[in-house]
């Protein structure tokens, strides 16, 4: 196995020459995301792996400390991530976080980021999301209700969340957007009559960014004469 | 006329959805100040801007995660939330002396939002004070943080700009910390309509 090693060795330096090894491209860090300021994960974007196995490490350092650690968890969040759990977490502290990419032939560093938790939160979608036809003297109007994210703890005020809905006729191009504010409910008028609505909604932290849009809901309007026009008959 | 001047006594709970009303604009109009600056900020700026823990509020002990945060009295969030707006008296003044001629080309509207901070500030504070009343003597309490800063922003271009983004940097943390410690206190006096948390 040494003539093994050795001859992996001088293959090595042949390719080294020819250009297909190398030590690995820089690695990139492309986000940090806490989905209700108690957790969060960073993800970062592998450079050239120099055509050998390739390790990634992230590290991190918190301010007013000197202290190095390495990422506490690589895979609740999945390949290429980090997560932080509830232990390994603390909000207004600056996180200075790099990832080291490594092969045999030597290191790569991303450019640091510093991230301080409150400042990267963005919620899961809104969950529930229900859509009934109700009806008043005017005709039929949609009741759109939901609930927060699950893990965003909003009871106790720890996160404080507001809401925006999209509604469109199905076929339609653009989608009619409504705010809601923190309020849990919205209702939507002036409805075609027969038309299959698509309603969807989003939440965002009082300081934070906005989450995907919820996957979508259909409610079918029933076949209705609006009040004008059968006034008009009569 | 003194009929309409009498205050009829405000509950607790509306006092503090106003509160974290005022602290929650403070601190969208800080973040915005920041962005800003960031726009024309110097990158060796980057470099020797001194850390937050340079920041004159940084000895204050304050919560550093939700369990912490929920654990603390109701009286001890009100006081920490006050000592932190009082402390800024002062470097609220230096920034907006020095707004006006700041080497940054939007320096006419970054004045004007100095200003409003300034007086977001002071009706958060006059509002807390009210409320302070209200909540038990633990949170008349007080943490004195003084400003050890100059009068002066700094003399050349660049540490005028990287002393304001620092004095702001800090501002920016220390009033997320209030608008958050407001809004857990909202959410505790909010019993009779869960539905604002």
């Amino acid at each position: 196995s040494v003539y093994g090693v050795l001859l992996f060795l001088c293959l090595l330096d042949v390719y080294k020459i020819s250009g297909h090894f190398g030590p690995p491209g820089k690695p990139k860090l492309t986000s940090c995301r806490s989905p209700e300021k108690e957790t969060f994960t960073c993800w970062w974007e592998p450079g050239s792996d120099g055509g050998l196995p390739t390790t990634y490490a992230l590290y991190y350092r918190k301010e007013n400390s000197d202290a190095v650690y390495e990422c506490p968890d690589y895979h609740t969040a999945g390949e290429n991530s980090c997560f932080f759990n509830k232990n390994d977490t603390s909000i207004w502290v600056n996180y200075n976080i790099t990832v080291v990419a490594t092969n045999a032939l030597g290191s790569n560093f991303s450019d640091p980021v510093d991230v301080d938790v409150v400042y990267i939160v963005q919620p899961h979608t809104p969950e529930n999301v229900t859509v009934t036809v109700m009806e008043d003297k005017d005709g039929p109007f949609l009741r759109v209700s939901w609930e927060p994210p699950r893990k965003a703890d909003t009871r106790s005020g720890w996160i404080t969340l507001i809401y925006e809905l999209r509604v469109k006729l199905e076929g339609e191009e653009e989608w009619e957007e409504h705010r809601a504010g923190q309020q849990k409910m919205f209702n939507i008028f002036s409805l075609r009559s027969g038309g299959m609505y698509l309603v969807q909604v989003r939440c965002k932290p009082d300081h934070g960014f906005w989450s995907e849009w919820s996957s979508t809901t259909y409610i079918k309007v029933p076949d209705y004469f609006p009040r004008e026009t059968s006034v008009w008959i009569l | 006329l003194y009929m309409l001047v009498s205050c009829t006594a405000v509950p607790v709970n509306d006092l503090l959805d106003r509160a974290s009303q005022r602290s929650d604009k403070l601190h969208s109009l800080s973040t915005s100040l920041t962005h800003e600056l960031d726009s024309h900020f110097p990158p060796i700026g980057r470099m020797i801007m001194p850390r937050p823990s340079m920041c004159h509020t940084s000895s204050l002990q304050t919560p550093t995660d939700k369990e912490q945060a929920l654990r603390v009295s109701e009286s001890d969030l009100l006081s920490l939330a006050r000592s932190l707006l009082q402390a800024w008296v002062d470097p609220l003044l230096l920034l907006s002396s020095s707004a006006n001629s700041l080497p940054h080309p939007a320096h006419n509207s970054i004045y004007r939002k100095i200003q409003e901070l300034q007086e977001y500030s002071k009706s958060l504070g006059d509002g807390l004070d009210i409320l302070s009343g209200k909540m038990g003597p633990s949170s008349q309490y007080i943490s004195l943080l003084p400003f050890r800063g100059s009068n002066d922003i700094g003399q050349d271009k660049t540490s005028r700009l990287v002393n304001f983004q620092f004095l702001l940097s800090c501002f920016r943390r220390d009033s997320h910390k209030i608008d958050s410690f407001l809004k857990v206190l909202r959410c505790r006096a909010a019993k009779m309509r869960p539905e604002m948390c």
